[in-house]
């Protein structure tokens, strides 16, 4: 029964429904729009066919340049440092010591809570005028930083929020930790080698699937940032934090221009597109998956 | 005419493009323990599944108790299945492990209850019946796994290599366990394994499987006697049986000659068909090998390089003089008087020697052993 | 270690595992600190007057009060907060269930058949996970306006009931790889059919893992906050994520311990359930990373 390919194929037909309807049937859907002049109050039939028009009215836009220029910025920023944190806190607490239970907790929880409009609310108070933050800074003798009034001090804000969560791939990591063999390190010192040394000719190695695994899931991730941005400094001041996913929002539901909007989401999909191609491509040259162990002893 | 209780009819099966029984025919009858054995890979488990149904085959027939059942569902073949690894249900307890097919069948509780008592009863397990399969030991989770299979009464009972995860003392107590049940129950049943002691003490029959084919069926005892072929004869007997390349220097009706590098033997054979002149397989099991006394005539000569003292027996590897192949494995009383590198002679039992063609075949059989026709096949 | 075989260095050496653990948890404690101290400052202020508020870095109120919850629990609406609590866990349930329904039953599929094209249809499943959903936003906001869908909850689960979230599936496939066949097959052999094999005994064993996607799918549509921005227009359907972007919009500048009262509450059935349930946090988001 189970090479019936007949009732198999029973079982996945939500999903090909599912993704036809809601992901390949939209996906398309949105590059035909892209090359429509389509307006969100107007019927779909007064549209009119454009051409590449709306991707030539970007290179012009002086406002999707600096999207576009912000939101590299916020992932090339965020993502290293969050995967680099992550790392570290799991290589300090892959210790056996008590109590190691209980900081897992603490620092995975604001991942799981961080994406939610409360923790924006409470993120726009403690970088507020007379916020936690500069009420801190005040007892030691700063003055007054006006965090979410000025364009550098605002998109730190907002990475400090996506930092805040590195709790995620700190667990991922962890667990990517947990496996590799005690005895390679036992192996290692008897070989005399270093601590350091051996974080990076064995914890390194054999943790860069796990590493992969969490590189691309940030860098997706990333790019589509919208919740805490759009509600703590709502991409200003100056759209100095204004990614494209608040863009693309602003342009289709708050200017109704839905043709440029979907023109927009184009891009930041072939953007990831290209980023997650790039790494999957590369994925052969540097990581290093334990069924091959014997092919690449010899690195 | 008697129906047989399981047939096999020219049964093939391909995995993606790779035949993985290569046309098996073989017929079981009411009652028989029959035992698969084969080395990993040779096809056993498959043919156990063909049977089961888990699998179809890409071509013959399979009649179970008279029905052709070659494409039934599993549940409705009139088999149950013992696993390797139990495969018990981790979230029911005993009791709902046992009842689950009867509950499938939808029988009535009252039924079901006895029902499973019953199986209970027989194989011990009635105080474990709450029991979650997490608190029990191997060998009260293996009583189940049965218990879960007597208690459909099936027609033929399916074991895939069910000893496997047991420690070597459980495994020999839950052999005798399975034969006292089976000579109980007088059920017909199909029993998969890779270990020869396992087939030798539990089968009325044994089939052989290697690559896919049968080589040879036939009782325990026949098959130890009488090995159609080298590979049955390497693979029943445990140590192997030791081969010598010779050639045939006559034939006689009662003997053939043989010409060994060290000598010259005269193998007494029945039915022995070959010609002078052609290579063969001269071949002696370790327990028919033995160390000449001084004024004794012997066979052969050598040195002993590894003794394996065992306690109750001893194993002495011995290498021939002037001979590069595989050393000789003699089996020897527990208590016998030999050192490393010590010069020995030996003797063969010729009367329980066997002798192979160059494509494999047996040639003739030991008069020994002529007259005692079990009921062996060859195929 | 070959330097320990100096004398000299026995006397520091002895100390290392205890030198070790003290700067690993002096880390590790002003790690935790810095992370939890945003929630506790939450919490803590939701008691504080709003003067208090804006005076100390303290978490501790001094002198605790419930204005904040009486005065935001009423909200600057017509509605209270207990309507918004209610119109999300509107959404989020049946958003769990369909998700949960339909990511097993796919799942099922595609780790136990041989179907045509699998290959093929697996790498889409991926493809979804990747996929930015703000290129779909425009053409799904059109077609539900098609169906008739705006100001209702259906666009917020509908698309859910069909496996839609890629992640989830890929979670549960990972999960029944990892399973050995034969219990199955004992099930086919007792006489189950395919889909009481899932019912009777898959699903019973894959219990933690319905149990991470169930909790993980409640935590993110819990945080969701675009999607019903886009389709629901009326105040009285709002979830909790836009009534509160809604009351700082409309008092931020006056109530802060009214806003994070509420924001305390928002969190409160995500936080009680990370507590409860923090295993199956660790092991949904490690099963598809280490596993896979």
């Amino acid at each position: 029964m189970y090479s019936n390919k007949w009732i198999g194929s029973l079982y996945i037909t939500p999903f090909v429904i599912g993704f036809l309807l809601f992901t390949a049937f939209p996906f398309i859907a949105s590059f035909v729009l892209s090359l429509t002049d389509a307006r969100l109050q107007d019927q779909l039939g007064a549209a009119n066919f454009v051409g590449l028009s709306n991707y030539t009215e970007m290179a012009a836009d002086s406002t999707f340049r600096q999207s576009l220029g912000v939101t590299f910025a916020y992932v090339f920023i965020t993502v290293p440092l969050k995967l680099a944190f992550a790392l570290f806190i799991a290589v300090v607490l892959n210790f056996k010591l008590k109590g190691i239970g209980l900081f897992r907790t603490a620092f995975y929880l604001p991942s799981i809570l961080g994406g939610s409009v409360a923790i924006a609310v409470v993120w726009r108070f403690v970088f507020a005028g007379d916020g936690l933050l500069n009420q801190a800074l005040a007892g030691i003798g700063i003055g007054g930083v006006n965090w979410l009034g000025e364009p550098t001090t605002a998109m730190f804000s907002i990475v400090l929020l996506r930092l805040w969560q590195f709790g995620s791939a700190m667990v991922v990591f962890l667990a990517g930790l947990k496996a590799i063999p005690e005895d390679l390190y036992e192996a290692a010192d008897l070989d005399g080698a270093s601590r350091l040394k051996q974080f990076f000719m064995i914890t390194l190695p054999l943790l860069t699937p796990v590493l992969f695994f969490n590189f691309i899931m940030q860098i997706v991730q990333a790019f589509q940032e919208f919740n805490g941005p759009y509600i703590i400094t709502a991409g200003g001041p100056l759209k100095s934090s204004y990614l494209l996913p608040l863009m693309i929002y602003e342009e289709a539901f708050k200017y109704f221009n839905l043709g440029y909007s979907s023109a927009l989401s184009w891009v930041l999909f072939i953007i990831i597109a290209v980023f997650t191609a790039v790494a999957f491509w590369s994925q052969k040259h540097w990581v290093f998956y334990a069924q091959d162990r014997d092919d690449k002893g010899g690195h | 005419m008697s129906v047989d209780s399981v047939r096999l009819t020219d049964v093939r099966k391909t995995f993606n493009g790779h035949e993985v029984i290569k046309g098996v025919s073989l017929e079981v009858k009411k009652g028989e323990l029959v035992v698969f054995v084969g080395p990993s890979g040779c096809g056993k488990s498959t043919l156990l599944r063909l049977i089961a149904g888990l699998e179809t085959p890409t071509s013959g027939q399979i009649d179970i108790a008279g029905r052709d059942v070659t494409y039934a569902h599993p549940s409705k073949r009139g088999v149950a299945m013992v696993f390797q690894s139990y495969a018990l249900y981790p979230h029911m307890t005993v009791f709902d492990n046992i009842a689950f097919a009867l509950k499938i069948q939808g029988l009535p509780k009252a039924e079901i209850e006895h029902k499973v008592n019953a199986a209970a009863e027989t194989l011990q397990l009635t105080h474990l019946l709450k029991r979650r399969p997490k608190a029990l030991s191997g060998g009260q989770r293996q009583r189940v796994a049965i218990g879960r299979a007597i208690v459909r009464e099936p027609d033929v009972f399916l074991f895939d290599e069910p000893l496997s995860n047991l420690d070597a003392a459980l495994r020999g107590q839950m052999r005798v366990e399975i034969a006292r049940l089976h000579t109980k129950l007088n059920a017909t049943s199909v029993y998969v394994t890779h270990d020869q002691v396992e087939a030798m003490t539990l089968a009325d029959k044994i089939v052989v499987l290697n690559a896919g084919r049968i080589e040879q069926v036939g009782s325990p005892l026949d098959l130890y006697r009488k090995p159609a072929n080298l590979f049955v004869a390497g693979f029943i007997g445990s140590p192997r049986m030791n081969t010598i390349k010779a050639r045939v220097r006559e034939v006689s009706p009662d003997a053939v000659g043989l010409d060994l590098p060290q000598t010259l033997l005269s193998v007494p054979r029945v039915g022995a068909q070959v010609a002078a002149g052609a290579n063969v397989t001269f071949g002696v099991r370790p327990e028919n090998l033995q160390l000449a006394a001084a004024d004794e005539e012997a066979h052969l000569s050598g040195y002993v390089i590894l003794i394996e003292r065992l306690g109750g027996e001893t194993f002495a590897y011995v290498t021939l003089k002037d001979s590069e192949g595989e050393p000789l494995i003699m089996k020897l009383d527990g208590e016998a008087a030999l050192y490393n590198h010590q010069e020995v002679r030996l003797k063969i039992d010729l009367n329980r020697a066997h002798l192979f063609a160059e494509d494999g075949q047996a040639i003739g059989v030991s008069p020994d052993f002529s007259d005692k026709t079990d009921e062996s096949v060859h195929v | 270690m070959a330097s320990s075989l100096n004398p000299a260095d026995h006397g520091w050496r002895k100390h290392l595992p205890v030198i070790n653990a003290f700067v690993r948890y002096g880390l590790l404690i002003l790690v935790g600190f810095l992370m939890i101290y945003p929630l506790l400052w939450m919490i803590g202020g939701a008691f504080k007057n709003n003067a208090e508020i804006f005076s100390s870095v303290g978490f501790i109120p001094k002198s605790p009060t419930t204005d904040g919850f009486i005065n935001g629990w009423k909200t600057s609406t017509e509605y209270t907060f207990a309507t918004y609590l209610l119109n999300t866990m509107k959404i989020v349930v049946p958003k769990v269930i369909v998700t949960v329904i339909s990511s097993v039953i796919v799942a099922y599929g595609f780790a136990r058949f041989a179907i045509p094209g699998r290959k093929w249809l697996f790498a889409l499943l991926m493809a979804t996970v990747l996929l930015p959903k703000s290129v779909l936003l425009i053409p799904q906001y059109l077609m539900f306006r098609e169906f008739g869908w705006l100001d209702t909850y259906l666009p917020l689960y509908a698309p859910q009931a069909f496996a839609t979230e890629g992640f989830f599936v890929f979670m549960i496939i990972q999960f029944m790889r990892s399973l050995p066949l034969d219990m199955e097959e004992a099930a086919v052999m007792d006489g189950c059919n395919s889909f009481q094999v899932l019912t009777l005994i898959v699903c019973p064993v894959i219990l933690p893992a319905i149990i991470s996607v169930a909790l993980f799918q409640f935590m993110w549509s819990m945080n969701d906050f675009l999607q019903p921005l886009i389709y629901l227009s009326s105040v009285e359907k709002y979830p909790v994520a836009l009534a509160l972007k809604m009351s700082i919009d409309v008092t931020e500048a006056t109530s802060w311990n009214e806003i994070l009262a509420m924001s305390t509450i928002a969190l409160a059935p995500s936080l009680i359930l990370f507590f409860l349930a923090q295993k199956y946090f660790v092991e949904g988001v490690t099963s598809g990373a280490v596993k896979g």
